[in-house]
């Protein structure tokens, strides 16, 4: 019991340490050029309260759910079942993203930006589905211990092709679509339980191998939506240009 | 206010149940925990569940009014550099409290045993989201083309990735994507719809791509530091 209250102590302290240079900035600002209303203010602090509040509340959860469980996981599979990682992370993935709800946000962007064209659940199921082989090919990175430098280049090197032949009102979407699949479950519990497997499997860097997976995970969505963005340039053309 | 706060709450339990379902199987069914442990993963469960629908109301409640807020201010000032200098360090304070960074920087620091100074990780991940915002923004005003920015800066990170040493390379990368979290996007989001609002003659989505554009910032100030260390 003592060890769980000094747990949410020091959490408490890591939070309030880390938002207090925002909430004395917005202050600032406030003071000196916004001077908005004193309703709107009441508004605004109650929010940053209930974040503080509710961040030391999340972190201190994850502390000792997600994270622990996601190594243990992660150093099960690492250390005896290696075989099982791949299909694991591929599902695991595959859950992460179908529950995001700013996956969701991102397939209504898209459906609106391609004057519906594209059907947002169509999306939602193709990217979760480009999310889980991603999240599947890092298991296999760390099992196989392929260098980082060699997915990650050629995966940027893809991007910036299709940078010029995607149509100009997806490219912003799509880098930001690369935020939306990375949201605080999916990075927790995938990056705990990828540097789990690196620490127990033999012959592994817990480090060099472990990390990675957040930004691969990340590339899916952008890779995808670029595609999109080049087959309505070139086949939904006449649609969007009326 | 207690709409908003239903509202979250379904959102929290849909991203939070399958995962923990999974999650659940897994360690049941592989790993055989006793159920102590079992019990006590779903009690931080639930800690978590509680703290996101709390976290997410309050930053719907505050951060992206904030962001709009000051975001429709500082076109008025009528200089390029204190909108730079604003934005720099609003996104500097805002990526410092992302709640994912923290997340991060405990990983590395229990991969690592501590071998890199984790302020000196956190300041160099606000440094590099704050930078990169700061000449967005002055792309809207400009009104460059977002396509070349990224052209650019994907080109230098190329680059870049052949000569920062290992150890460097997958968490730089991590840390880019891991910034664009929850708190941060509503920030950035009303930072550029409030300037546009402001610019009138700018069409709607330019506001897009800035959250991309933020998390090259950590990419290339994390292999930077790398760089430098090596």
């Amino acid at each position: 019991m003592s060890l769980e209250s000094t747990g949410i102590l020091l959490v408490s302290f890591e939070v309030i340490q880390s938002i207090a240079p925002l909430i004395v900035f917005f202050t600032l600002f406030q003071i000196l050029f916004l001077k908005l209303p004193l309703s709107q203010l009441i508004r605004l602090y109650t929010g940053l309260a209930f974040t503080a509040f509710g961040m030391i509340l999340f972190l201190h959860g994850v502390n000792n759910g997600f994270l622990p469980a996601g190594t243990q996981i992660g150093e099960f599979f690492g250390e005896s079942k290696k075989g099982f990682l791949i299909p694991v992370g591929f599902v695991l993935g595959l859950l992460a993203t179908l529950a995001e709800p700013s996956v969701r946000v991102l397939c209504y962007q898209v459906e609106e930006s391609s004057n519906g064209y594209i059907r947002s659940n169509l999306m939602l199921y193709t990217l979760s589905f480009a999310v889980a082989i991603l999240a599947a090919i890092s298991m296999a990175k760390i099992i196989y211990r392929i260098p980082f430098l060699y997915i990650i280049v050629p995966g940027y090197l893809f991007v910036l092709i299709l940078l010029w032949l995607c149509d100009k009102d997806f490219v912003g979407i799509a880098f930001d679509a690369g935020g939306a699949v990375t949201g605080p479950m999916a990075v927790s519990f995938l990056m705990s339980m990828a540097v789990g497997v690196a620490t127990a499997y033999e012959g592994a860097d817990p480090v060099a191998d472990g990390f990675g997976l957040i930004a691969m995970i990340a590339l899916a969505p952008i890779i995808f939506v670029m595609l999109l963005g080049v087959y309505i340039r070139f086949n939904g053309g006449q649609k969007n240009v009326q | 206010m207690m709409r908003d706060v239903n509202e979250t709450f379904r959102e929290v339990i849909q991203a939070i149940f399958p995962l923990t379902l999974a999650v659940v199987l897994l360690l049941l069914v592989f790993v055989g925990i006793g159920l102590d442990d079992l019990i006590s993963f779903l009690m931080a469960t639930v800690l978590t569940v509680i703290g996101m629908t709390f976290f997410l109301t309050g930053v719907k409640m505050s951060m992206l009014p904030i962001g709009e807020a000051i975001g429709a201010d500082l076109p008025k000032h009528n200089s390029l550099a204190f909108i730079a200098v604003v934005a720099f360090l609003l996104s500097f304070f805002v990526a410092i409290a992302e709640p994912n960074v923290n997340v991060l920087i405990n990983m590395i620091d229990s991969a690592l045993q501590g071998s890199i100074n984790n302020n000196l990780l956190i300041i160099s991940i606000a440094f590099g989201v704050g930078l990169l915002m700061a000449i967005s923004i002055l792309r809207i005003v400009f009104g460059t083309p977002i396509k070349y920015l990224f052209a650019a800066s994907y080109s230098i990170i190329l680059l870049l990735s052949f000569f920062v040493p290992t150890d460097y390379l997958a968490i730089a990368f991590d840390s880019g994507s891991v910034t664009t979290g929850a708190m941060i996007v509503p920030v950035i989001m009303g930072l550029g719809v409030g300037m546009a609002s402001v610019l009138q003659d700018r069409s709607e989505l330019d506001g897009f791509g800035l959250i991309g554009l933020a998390s090259i910032g950590p990419i290339l100030s994390l292999m930077l530091l790398g760089v430098l260390s090596s």
